[in-house]
C-alpha cells in the first residue's frame, strides 16, 4: 500500500501538469531577482510634444532640470526657491531609515502611488480614482485661503494634509507627526516649483530667436532669473495674497440670512443655480472641464483634426521639402497620440458641479472655507469668483443658505421631479 | 478497500487535457514578460555630465554677466505697418455650437450660434481675426496705456469680439449685455468673475500674454473668444476684410512681427506663410524695418487652406 501511494505521488510529480506548474513558479521568480532601478522624474511629455520639441531639446530640458532640481532620491533646492533642503531630504528617496533612525522617503510612502513620483498625478492608482489626484506641475491648487490665481499658503497645504479632502480619495494624514507633515508640504512645493519651471523651459523654445538654433541659453541669468524666479516669487507672495474676510455680524438673524441667501442663490447676480442646479444637486450642467482635463481635451482635439487633415492631404505632386514637412507632421501626430494614450495623460473627465445637498465640502466645511470658495471661486475649476460682484455680507448670506441645504426639506424642486431620499446620499 | 487500481498518471492524463494548463502557462509567461501597462513614449534622458557642469554654474553667485538687455534703439521717428490677409480656399460651413442652456435667451428668435474660428468675408475673401504683434520693440510712442476702457461685451450668449487685443494696464470693461448672468474666464490670468446681467467689471491685464489666450464662460461653455495683451500695445487684429494696421511702430530698427490665427496648424497657433520677401518663418514671424513716417503696406498675404485646420 505504502509503496503504491509513493509510486502514485512520484508519477504525479512527473506529470505534464506538475512540470508546467513548476516552470510557472520559476518564471515568476526570475523577474523578481535583481536590483530595483532608481526612481526618476518623468518629463512633462504632453507639454514637450505640444511645443514640438526635438529629442535634443527634450534632452536639454531634462539636463537643466537635473542640474536645478536633482533626482527623486537626491533633491536639490536652489536658494532662490526658499525651500529647506533638510525637509526635502526627509521626504525624498526610497523608504528607509537614515543614520539617526528617522524614517525617510515619506513622499514615496504616502503620496507617490496616487500623485506619482514626479508629482504629475499619474501614479499607478491615478487612473482608477475619481476625481483624479492632483497634478502639481501647473502650480494650480484649488482649496486655499488666497485670491484666485495666487498660490496656497503653507498653512493651506498643511490643512489639506491634516483634513484630507472629504469626498475624494485624498485621505487625512492627521496621524503623521508635524515634522513629517512639514517635510511633505515642502516636498509638494518642490515638485510644483519643479513642474512649473519645466513647463516654462519647454515654452521658452518657442520664444527663441533663430540665432539660438533651438537651444536654450544655459546661463544663470536665463535659467534662474527668467525661468525659476517668476515661479518662486508667486509662492513667496502667497502669504500676502490672503483673502480679507470681514466677519459675519454676530447678531445676524440666521433665518433671514438664509432667506436672503436663497434669493441670491436663485438670482442672476451670483448665478449659482446655473451650474449647481435648481435643486442644488449639482445637475445644472455636465459639459465643462477643470483646467487639467481641459488641457488634454484641447490637445486631443488638435491631434484629431491634424490627423483628419493629414488623411485628406494628397502627397502626389509634393516636392521633397513639402513631403518631408508632411512626414514630420505625421510623425508628430503619431507621437502625440502615443503620449496621450500611453500613460502620460489620463482620459479626460468632465467636472461635476458640487452636489450641495450632501454637506460634503472638499475644501473644508467651516463657514470661512465656504466664504473663500465663493469669494475667489476655485482656481483650476469652472467655479467663478463672486468677488467684486457680490458684496461680503451677501456672500455670508449665501454661505448660510448653502450650509442649510442638506437640512432643507422643502426646497424648490424641479417641477417634474420630487426629491427622493437617495438624492441626499 | 479497493483503491483505484489503474495507473493514476493515465487517469489524470486522460481526464485533464494537456492544452489548458499549457495555454495558461503561456499566457502567464507573456504577461510577466511584457506586462499589461501601456508602453510609455520614450524620451532621451538627461546628460548627467552636462548637468554637473550646469550645477556648478548655477551655484556660483550671480557674477556681472551681460544682462542681454532690450533691443538697442537705433532710430527715431515712427512708422505704420499695414497689410491684408486673404484666405485662398473654401471656408466651408461653420459648425453650429451646442447651445443647451438658457435657450430662451441664447437661441432667441431662432438664432443659431456657430463656431467663428474661420471667418472669411465672402466678397473680398478677407480673413478676419488674424493677430499681428511686435515681438520686441525698443521704444513706444505712448509710454502709458490709454485710459479709456476698451469694451469687451457679450450678447445673446456670445462674445461680440471673437478676438480682441489690449495693452497691459489698459482698463477693459468686461460687459454683459444679456438679461442673464455670465462669468468671464480669461485663461492664464487671475480673472474668472461673475458678471451680472446688464453690468460690467473693469479689468486691467497685469502681464502680457505670449500668444493669445482663451476667454470662456463657464456657465455657457460654448462661448469662446481670444484675448491678447501686449506691454507696448503694438498689436492688431485683422478686420472682417482681412486688413490690419499697426500705427506708431518705432522706425529705424529691425522689427520681428508674430502672426497668429486660431485655426492655424503651426506651433501655438502661429501662422507660417510662404513669403521669403518678408523672411516669414514657420514659427509665424516676419521681419520689417520702417523709416520715419513711412506707411509700409506689405500687401495682400495669401493664406492657403493647408495652413488652417478643418
Amino acid at each position: 500500500m505504502k509503496s503504491q501511494i509513493v509510486s502514485r505521488t512520484f508519477v504525479r510529480l512527473h506529470s505534464s501538469w506538475a512540470v508546467t506548474a513548476c516552470s510557472i513558479t520559476l518564471l515568476m521568480c526570475v523577474p523578481g531577482c535583481g536590483s530595483t532601478p532608481a526612481a526618476w522624474f518623468r518629463p512633462n511629455m504632453v507639454e514637450a510634444t505640444k511645443q514640438r520639441l526635438t529629442p535634443d531639446q527634450e534632452r536639454q530640458v531634462a539636463t537643466v532640470m537635473l542640474a536645478m532640481f536633482g533626482t527623486p532620491d537626491a533633491p536639490i533646492a536652489l536658494p532662490e526657491t526658499g525651500l529647506d533642503e533638510a525637509k526635502l531630504q526627509l521626504a525624498a528617496g526610497p523608504v528607509h531609515s537614515d543614520i539617526v533612525g528617522r524614517k525617510n522617503g515619506l513622499y514615496r510612502e504616502h503620496c507617490a502611488h496616487c500623485h506619482g513620483v514626479t508629482g504629475d498625478g499619474l501614479g499607478p492608482t491615478a487612473a482608477f480614482l475619481n476625481p483624479y489626484p492632483r497634478d502639481y506641475r501647473p502650480g494650480v491648487f484649488k482649496f486655499k485661503s488666497t485670491e484666485r490665481s495666487d498660490k496656497p499658503t503653507h498653512e493651506d497645504l498643511v490643512r489639506i494634509l491634516h483634513n484630507g479632502i472629504p469626498g475624494t480619495s485624498m485621505p487625512s494624514f492627521a496621524l503623521l507627526s508635524p515634522p513629517k507633515v512639514e517635510a511633505l508640504v515642502e516636498y509638494v512645493k518642490y515638485l510644483s516649483i519643479r513642474g512649473e519651471t519645466e513647463i516654462a523651459l519647454m515654452r521658452a523654445f518657442f520664444e527663441l530667436d533663430d540665432e539660438a538654433q533651438g537651444k536654450l541659453p544655459e546661463t544663470r541669468e536665463f535659467l534662474v532669473d527668467e525661468m525659476l524666479t517668476p515661479v518662486t516669487e508667486k509662492w513667496k507672495a502667497a502669504a500676502d495674497a490672503l483673502i480679507a474676510v470681514p466677519e459675519m455680524a454676530s447678531d445676524l438673524d440666521l433665518a433671514a440670512s438664509i432667506a436672503k441667501g436663497r434669493e441670491l442663490f436663485y438670482g442672476d447676480k451670483a448665478n449659482c443655480v446655473k451650474c449647481h442646479g435648481p435643486t442644488a444637486l449639482g445637475d445644472g450642467q455636465a459639459n465643462d472641464y477643470d483646467d487639467w482635463n481641459k488641457a488634454i481635451v484641447e490637445v486631443s482635439k488638435e491631434v484629431k483634426s491634424g490627423v483628419e487633415r493629414a488623411g485628406e492631404t494628397s502627397t502626389s505632386g509634393m516636392d521633397s521639402e513639402a513631403l518631408a514637412e508632411h512626414r514630420g507632421q505625421l510623425a508628430w501626430l503619431d507621437k502625440f497620440g502615443r503620449v496621450l494614450d500611453g500613460g502620460d495623460a489620463l482620459r479626460p473627465r468632465t467636472i461635476q458641479p458640487r452636489n450641495l445637498r450632501h454637506g460634503i465640502y472638499r475644501g473644508g466645511r467651516r463657514p470661512l472655507d465656504l466664504y473663500y470658495r465663493i469669494h475667489a471661486g476655485i482656481n483650476g475649476a469652472p467655479m467663478p469668483a463672486a468677488k467684486g460682484t457680490v458684496p461680503p455680507e451677501e456672500i455670508w448670506h449665501i454661505v448660510n443658505y448653502v450650509r442649510s441645504l442638506p437640512y432643507e426639506l422643502d426646497g424648490e424642486l424641479g417641477a417634474d421631479r420630487p426629491m427622493v431620499a437617495k438624492d441626499r446620499f | 478497500m479497493r483503491i483505484c487500481s489503474r495507473n493514476n498518471a493515465d487517469d489524470f492524463g486522460a481526464a485533464v487535457s494537456f492544452r489548458t494548463p499549457l495555454m495558461a502557462a503561456a499566457l502567464l509567461a507573456c504577461l510577466l514578460t511584457f506586462g499589461c501597462s501601456p508602453e510609455r513614449v520614450s524620451t532621451p534622458g538627461a546628460d548627467a555630465g552636462r548637468a554637473e557642469q550646469l550645477r556648478a554654474t548655477l551655484s556660483t553667485a550671480t557674477g556681472g554677466g551681460d544682462a542681454g538687455g532690450a533691443a538697442a534703439s537705433t532710430g527715431t521717428g515712427w512708422g505704420t505697418l499695414k497689410g491684408r490677409f486673404l484666405f485662398a480656399g473654401a471656408p466651408g460651413e461653420s459648425k453650429p455650437l451646442m447651445v443647451d442652456k438658457d435657450t430662451e435667451i441664447c437661441s432667441k428668435a431662432g438664432v443659431k450660434l456657430v463656431d467663428r474660428s474661420l471667418l472669411v468675408d465672402p466678397a473680398t475673401k478677407g480673413l478676419a481675426n488674424v493677430v499681428v504683434f511686435a515681438r520686441k520693440a525698443s521704444r513706444v510712442k505712448e509710454t502709458t496705456a490709454p485710459a479709456t476702457p476698451l469694451i469687451f461685451d457679450q450678447k445673446q450668449c456670445e462674445f461680440i469680439a471673437p478676438v480682441f487685443a489690449a495693452r497691459v494696464g489698459q482698463p477693459i470693461d468686461v460687459h454683459n449685455s444679456d438679461p442673464i448672468g455670465h462669468n468671464t474666464n480669461i485663461a492664464g490670468s487671475s480673472f474668472n468673475q461673475l458678471i451680472p446681467a446688464g453690468q460690467g467689471t473693469l479689468y486691467k491685464a497685469d502681464a502680457e500674454t505670449g500668444m493669445p489666450t482663451m476667454v470662456t464662460c463657464n456657465i455657457h461653455p460654448w462661448m469662446k473668444a481670444y484675448a491678447v495683451f501686449r506691454k507696448d500695445g503694438y498689436v492688431a487684429v485683422s478686420a472682417a476684410d482681412g486688413s490690419f494696421t499697426i500705427p506708431d511702430l518705432p522706425a529705424g530698427e529691425p522689427l520681428e512681427m508674430q502672426v497668429w490665427h486660431e485655426r492655424s496648424s503651426g506651433p501655438n497657433g502661429a501662422l507660417g506663410l510662404d513669403n521669403p520677401a518678408l523672411k516669414w518663418t514657420p514659427k509665424g514671424r516676419f521681419q520689417i524695418q520702417l523709416t520715419p513716417d513711412e506707411v509700409k503696406d506689405i500687401g495682400t498675404l495669401e493664406v492657403p487652406a493647408s495652413a488652417l485646420g478643418t
